[in-house]
């Protein structure tokens, strides 16, 4: 019977802040979905399957496997460990229920921490004691749980819930399926195919019967000695294919020897490739979030200015808000600017006319008729004004002289006033214009300016959103890549690796003309050896060989036909499930090709209709090509499989092609699967899902669908998750 | 005495503010380096020009205590030079020649001694609104009730 985990639960296990009561998670057979965001707890729901089966925690800081009493202190939730006293102790634990037939099991692993001193997340104020694995039974009759006190029995029973050598294939996270299945490893599918086939015991069947054929031939030549009389051919010819004999082995060894050399060239060669296009991606992604910091900071540094320089708008003359609410400053300025000029100009009148009544016409502007003209006319004794003759001498002629003098003569004229203020009220008012005229639009001018800041701040926002993204991405490639080498010694290690592989597909050639040839001697001496062999031996001998030798032969043969059968069957339900893995993706998918190597290594080959080996596929379909070959494993699986599925963001930023297919994929293949995904997440839902997420609600394989929620806005020690059962 | 010469006397005072005003305007105007959890102006003048434009909206005219307990600062004139806005307070300032206590034509026809009461008074006059209106603001700040935000002033100018 299939193992079925029916709930989870948490004891202060970081953000699952509570007692396991208040933090359960049940599920159900067949499709079991956990959503939820960045940092809302999936690689932490994940982290509790991991100390399960591994007494192993993934700290999630260094991305490296840590054993539980090491990492203890950062397990703890922040909020429960504040909330201890000095000297106080909480436990945290996680609990896992599951039936397997007829039982149903509780499986409880917790640890004590006790406080000592002041500072929560120092490793040094907390003493750590880890708690007995608790495991209790019960079977579906009597539901009433019974412990289980024998230390073995209690280990078998968290080992029924996924076998151990089948974890690899049932029980992992984000990129881990890259290195399950990896392609460049010889081991790795000829170890699929070993965990599914009882290929070991046809290979102690071929051992077994090469050696009674050894020993029937040992039998025969001892009987062939005995009965003649001292054949020198005979021996010569025994003697040949013995030597021949030891050359074949020796090229055998050779051989393996280079098949050796092929395989780990061939594996640097795929390695180097992964890290190689990983590297590629690095860098165009720190270019990418160079070019968006850059652009961040900008945004950033002009949304402060902004926000810093929203108080000059009082005092610069374009915005000049300092003058909002005084509307009334022009008329009162206008009208008290008339009153005086109406006064000044009085005084400045009654002087006039005191001094010189025929000044009058002083009232005509300065300059008017312009100075040139009223020489012509004095030149030309003509007032071009009124066009009469103004004489020189008479009183026409002077009017045009005093005319022409007037300038000279204001700078001579007497003040009328003590103090002339005229140009400084005049200038004040021309002066001041900016500031009174915009007064009407200071309202709407605040209003834009408001505006301009979300805007800004919008941008602001959306650029730093992008910039963790990429972040976030760049993070992901951190992990499944070695971070150290440089490009170029990435590429003089490949390089290195085509050479290596090319001398040793030479040589391997080479080796098995040889090998080739030496069969082909053994197999004529042999023939010799008949023929020299005399006729009076008993025949049980020689039918016991000849037995012996096709018995040998037909082990070998069924060893190799198992294991080809067992490669092409993989092959068959790898295509199956990578075309249906990927149907709602718009991209023709091709055919996934299992090929030996020249070392006799199978290597996986992706191929578009024509038959050509097709490279560089999205990292998408990389992905789906190997999860392919992992439900193939388990499809091929004789038996019925019998274990779930728990996987952490296995799809995370493929695109929706991928996720819908894969949850319809995994629901054929796993009799129950727990999959973390980010990808359904929508923060501005109501149900907190996007369009897919809804559609797969309503499918019927989906069984349960749970959304995890952190609060936002509160400090780490108040940080805790929540969920939300849709389904 | 000229405009100019008018003029030039009149923007070569400094006015004065109270000593008790001192961490008000450390508050809320950073010369240029300093800052606080509030919105700040730059130069004091900002903000001294802002607080007798406020004291002037919500008529809150408050005297300074005797010149020795004052300290003065920028000259009027150096107040955001080359701008328009030293003439725009001209302008309301003047406008307000009966509350000060002149008449702009006797001004005219007055001594030049009398002429530099005018200006004196006009001095006081920004002086005594000035404190007015940052004596609502350290009210505000010690009430707690100075809003946190880039649009604080302007908030409180709008009311």
């Amino acid at each position: 019977m299939a193992s079925i985990i029916n709930s989870i639960s948490f004891k202060n296990f970081f953000n699952y802040y509570g007692d396991y009561f208040e933090t359960r998670y049940d599920f159900e057979e067949g499709v079991n979905i956990i959503v939820a965001d960045n940092g809302a707890g999936k690689s932490k729901f994940f982290n509790a399957f991991l100390w399960l089966f591994y007494d192993q925690i993934l700290d999630s800081d260094d991305k490296i496997k840590k054993g539980i009493k090491d990492i203890a202190v950062k397990i703890i939730s922040d909020k429960a460990k504040n909330e201890t006293p000095i000297g106080g102790s909480i436990e945290t634990g996680i609990q896992i229920e599951y039936s397997n037939g007829r039982f149903k099991y509780q499986i409880t692993k917790s640890f004590t921490a006790t406080r000592i001193s002041e500072s929560i997340t120092s490793f040094d104020s907390w003493q750590i004691t880890i708690n007995d694995i608790e495991v209790n039974r019960t079977d579906h009759v009597l539901p009433r749980y019974t412990p289980v006190y024998d230390a073995d029995e209690k280990l078998n029973i968290i080992k029924q819930l996924i076998r151990p050598d089948l974890r690899q294939y049932s029980f992992f996270q984000g990129e881990e399926v890259d290195s399950i299945i990896d392609f460049g490893k010889k081991s790795s599918i000829e170890e699929a195919v070993r965990t599914l086939t009882d290929i070991s015991n046809y290979e102690e069947l071929v051992s077994l019967t090469k050696y009674f054929k050894d020993k029937a031939e040992i039998d025969l030549n001892k009987q062939t000695k005995s009965n003649t009389d001292h054949n020198d051919r005979l021996e010569k010819a025994i003697k040949l294919k013995k030597d021949e004999g030891d050359k074949l082995d020796i090229e055998i060894i050779k051989l393996g020897e280079f098949e050796k050399l092929y395989d780990a060239a061939e594996q640097e060669k795929n390695e180097l490739e992964q890290n190689f296009s990983n590297a590629e991606k690095r860098n165009e992604l720190d270019n990418k979030i160079k070019e968006k910091n850059r652009k961040t900071t900008d945004a950033g540094n002009e949304y402060n200015d902004f926000l810093e320089s929203i108080n000059n708008r009082f005092f610069d003359g374009n915005f000049s808000w300092i003058s909002l609410g005084f509307d009334n400053v022009i008329d009162d300025f206008q009208g008290k600017i008339q009153k005086f000029r109406e006064i000044h100009y009085e005084k400045k009148a009654l002087l006039n006319i005191n001094n010189d009544p025929n000044k009058h016409f002083h009232f005509l502007p300065v300059n008017s008729p312009d100075s040139v003209s009223l020489k012509s006319m004095l030149d030309d004794q003509h007032c071009y004004v009124c066009n009469r003759p103004a004489l020189e001498g008479s009183e026409e002629y002077d009017f045009i002289v005093r005319l022409k003098n007037r300038p000279v003569e204001i700078k001579n004229e007497t003040e009328y006033v003590k103090n002339n203020l005229d140009s400084f009220f005049s200038d004040l008012q021309i002066n001041a214009q900016p500031f009174y005229n915009k007064i009407s639009n200071i309202t709407d001018s605040i209003l834009q300016t408001r505006e301009k800041e979300t805007a800004l701040s919008d941008r602001l926002t959306k650029l730093k959103k992008e910039l963790k993204s990429l972040k976030d991405q760049r993070k992901d490639i951190l992990i499944s890549g070695s971070n150290g080498e440089d490009s170029l010694t990435i590429i003089n290690r490949y390089k290195g690796a085509i050479r290596r592989i090319s001398e040793s597909s030479i040589q391997i050639e080479r080796l098995k003309e040889n090998i080739k040839k030496y069969k082909n001697n053994i197999h004529n001496t042999e023939k010799e050896i008949q023929s020299l062999r005399p006729s009076n031996i008993p025949e049980g001998y020689l039918l016991n060989y000849d037995i012996c030798s096709d018995l040998a032969d037909s082990t070998e043969k069924a060893k190799d036909r198992v294991f080809d059968n067992m490669v092409s069957l993989l092959e068959q339900y790898a295509n199956e499930h990578f075309q249906s893995l990927i149907k709602y993706n718009d991209l023709a998918g091709g055919i996934l090709k299992f090929e030996k190597s020249p070392s006799g290594s199978i290597l996986f080959n992706y191929m578009d209709s024509k038959g050509n080996v097709v490279h560089g596929s999205s990292e998408g379909f990389q992905r789906m090509k190997k999860f392919s070959v992992v439900m193939a494993v388990i499809s091929a699986n004789t038996a019925k499989y019998n274990y779930p599925l728990l996987a952490d963001a296995p799809i995370s930023a493929f695109g929706e092609g991928f996720t819908e297919g894969f949850f319809e994929a995994t629901g054929n293949v796993f009799p129950q699967s727990i999959v973390l995904v980010k990808d359904l997440y929508k923060g501005n839902d109501k149900m907190k899902i996007n369009d897919l997420g809804k559609k797969l609600l309503k499918d019927p394989l989906v069984k349960t669908m749970y959304v995890n929620q952190v609060t936002e806005g509160v400090e780490q020690v108040d940080l805790i998750t929540t969920k939300i059962k849709l389904k | 005495m000229t405009s100019q010469e008018f003029k030039s006397n009149l923007l070569i005072k400094r006015p004065r503010y109270a000593n008790s005003r001192i961490p008000i305007i450390e508050i809320l105007a950073n010369k240029g380096s300093r800052t606080s959890e509030y919105s700040q102006f730059g130069p004091i003048y900002e903000l001294y020009i802002y607080a007798f434009m406020l004291g002037l909206k919500n008529n809150l005219r408050l005297p300074l205590p005797p010149r020795d307990l004052t300290t003065d600062f920028l000259e009027l004139g150096k107040w955001k030079r080359d701008s328009a806005l030293v003439d725009f307070l001209m302008m309301i300032i003047f406008t307000r020649s009966e509350e000060i206590g002149f008449d702009w034509n006797e001004m005219e026809d007055m001594q030049e001694a009398d002429l530099n009461i005018v200006i004196s008074k006009v001095i006081t006059f920004i002086e005594e609104y000035a404190n007015g209106g940052l004596e609502h603001l350290h009210d505000l700040l010690d009430k707690g009730q100075l809003e946190n935000s880039h649009y604080m002033f302007i908030d409180l100018y709008k009311n």
